[in-house]
C-alpha cells in the first residue's frame, strides 16, 4: 500500500516538474516583452493625454486617495521645458468583474484634461466598451466613454446617468470608474493645493 | 484510414462537442459577443485541445489510471498558462478582451472530457485527428455564434460597420439571454446538418 502510494506521488510529482519546466522556459522568453508592453502602454497612455509634454516627475509617493475603495498607483507631474502642464493619476478601483485601473490627467485649473483606460476585465461587448475607441456615448460628436470626462471641472458631481453618460447596460461599471476618477482628481487638487513642485 | 478520416470528421457534426455533446458551453455563451473573441477564444482552445490530447496520448501507457484526472489537470493547466503568457506577450489586445476566459480553459470540459474519453485510450495520431476534428466542431459553431451576435447586437463584425448607419442595434443579442437563443438555434442547425449528412442513417435525436 505504502509502496503504491509512494509511486503514485512520484509519478504525479514528474508530470508538475516537467510541466514547471516548460512554464519557466515560456514564461523566461515572454516576461521581458510583456513588462516591455506595459511600459510603452504608460508611456503612450501619458503622451495621449499630455501630448505637448516632453518629461515628467515621478510624484507617486506624493498623492493619497480621499476615497478608501480607491488607491492610487502611480502620478506623474508633466513637464514641457521644465514647468509643469498638469499631472496625471493612475488610480485602481472596484468595479464590475474586479478591479479597473484608469489614467487621469488633470490640469492645475482643476479641469479634467483626459482619461484613459489601462486596465478593466469587464464583460465584451457591454462594460468592455468603456476601451473601445469606436463605442461613444454620443454618436453624433463621437465622444467615448472615457472621452466625455475631457474638461469636465473636478468639482462635478461624476454620478452615472446624472452628468456622466452611462455605458448601455452597464451602469455598475460606468459608476464605478467615474468614482476613480473624481477620487483621482481630488488627489490631484491636493497635490495643486500644496503647490505641486 | 477509413478509420482516421471517420475520426476526424465526427467531431465536426455527428458529435460536435458544443452542438451534440453539449460540453463547454459557459465560456462559449460568454465569449461570443464579438468576433475577435470567438476567433481567440478558438485558436486557444484548439492549441491546448491539441496539445494536451497528443501529450496525454502519448503518456498514456506510464500514466497509472487512479491518479490520472489530477496529472490531466496538472498537463492542461500547463498549455492554458503557457497560451495565456503567449497571448499578453504578443497579443496584448487579445488577452486584454479575454480576459478571464483564457485561464479559464482549463476548466472547458471540452479538453478534460476529450483527454479523458478518447486520448487516454488512443494512439497519438488518432487523438490528433480528434482534437482537430473537435476543432473545427468547436471553431464553427463557436465563430458563427459570435458573428450572428456581433452582427445583430452590434451591427458590425471585427468592428468594421456592415449594417446601414439607420440599423439600431438589438442589444438583445450581445447580452447572456441572446447568448442562450443563438446557442438554441445553432443546435437546431447542427441537428439539421447532421439529419443531411447521415441521411438513412440519422436515428432521431440530437
Amino acid at each position: 500500500m505504502n509502496k503504491t502510494m509512494l509511486k503514485l506521488g512520484f509519478v504525479l510529482a514528474l508530470f508538475a516538474g516537467v510541466a514547471c519546466v516548460g512554464l519557466a522556459v515560456v514564461h523566461s522568453l515572454t516576461a521581458e516583452k510583456i513588462a516591455a508592453h506595459a511600459q510603452s502602454a504608460l508611456e503612450n497612455a501619458l503622451k495621449e493625454i499630455f501630448p505637448g509634454a516632453d518629461g515628467f516627475d515621478d510624484v507617486s509617493g506624493e498623492l493619497s486617495s480621499l476615497d478608501e475603495r480607491i488607491t492610487i498607483g502611480a502620478a506623474y507631474d508633466m513637464k514641457k521645458d521644465g514647468t509643469s502642464v498638469g499631472i496625471a493619476v493612475q488610480a485602481t478601483g472596484p468595479s464590475y468583474n474586479g478591479a479597473a485601473t484608469l489614467l487621469s490627467g488633470f490640469s492645475a485649473d482643476k479641469k479634467v484634461v483626459r482619461v484613459v483606460v489601462l486596465d478593466l476585465k469587464d464583460t465584451p461587448g457591454l462594460g468592455a466598451n468603456a476601451a473601445n475607441a469606436t463605442y461613444y456615448v454620443d454618436r453624433a460628436s463621437r465622444t467615448t466613454f472615457p472621452g466625455q470626462f475631457s474638461g469636465k471641472d473636478i468639482g462635478d458631481a461624476f454620478e452615472a446617468k446624472k452628468d456622466v453618460v452611462a455605458i448601455t447596460a452597464s451602469t455598475i461599471t460606468s459608476r464605478s470608474l467615474a468614482a476613480i476618477v473624481k477620487a483621482s482628481g481630488e488627489a490631484a487638487m491636493v497635490y495643486f493645493a500644496k503647490g505641486g513642485r | 484510414m477509413n478509420k482516421a478520416l471517420s475520426i476526424f470528421l465526427r467531431g465536426i457534426v455527428i458529435e460536435n462537442p458544443l452542438a451534440i455533446i453539449m460540453i463547454g458551453l459557459c465560456s462559449s455563451v460568454a465569449v461570443t459577443t464579438s468576433v475577435a473573441n470567438g476567433i481567440g477564444m478558438t485558436a486557444g482552445m484548439v492549441f491546448v485541445l491539441l496539445c494536451s490530447e497528443l501529450i496525454i496520448s502519448l503518456f498514456r501507457k506510464v500514466i497509472p489510471g487512479n491518479i490520472r484526472m489530477p496529472i490531466f489537470i496538472v498537463v492542461i493547466a500547463a498549455f492554458t498558462t503557457m497560451v495565456d503568457i503567449i497571448m499578453q506577450a504578443y497579443f496584448p489586445d487579445l488577452s486584454e478582451a479575454m480576459g478571464v476566459f483564457i485561464p479559464l480553459i482549463v476548466v472547458n470540459c471540452i479538453i478534460m472530457g476529450r483527454v479523458e474519453a478518447f486520448a487516454s485510450r488512443e494512439n497519438a495520431g488518432h487523438a490528433v485527428l480528434d482534437a482537430l476534428g473537435m476543432g473545427v466542431g468547436y471553431a464553427w459553431v463557436l465563430i458563427g455564434m459570435s458573428v450572428v451576435r456581433e452582427l445583430l447586437g452590434n451591427g458590425t463584425i471585427l468592428g468594421f460597420q456592415i449594417m446601414p448607419e439607420s440599423y439600431q442595434p438589438v442589444l438583445f443579442f450581445v447580452l447572456p439571454p441572446g447568448g442562450f437563443l443563438v446557442f438554441a438555434l445553432f443546435i437546431a442547425l447542427n441537428i439539421a446538418l447532421k439529419k443531411l449528412w447521415l441521411g438513412q442513417d440519422y436515428k432521431g435525436g440530437k
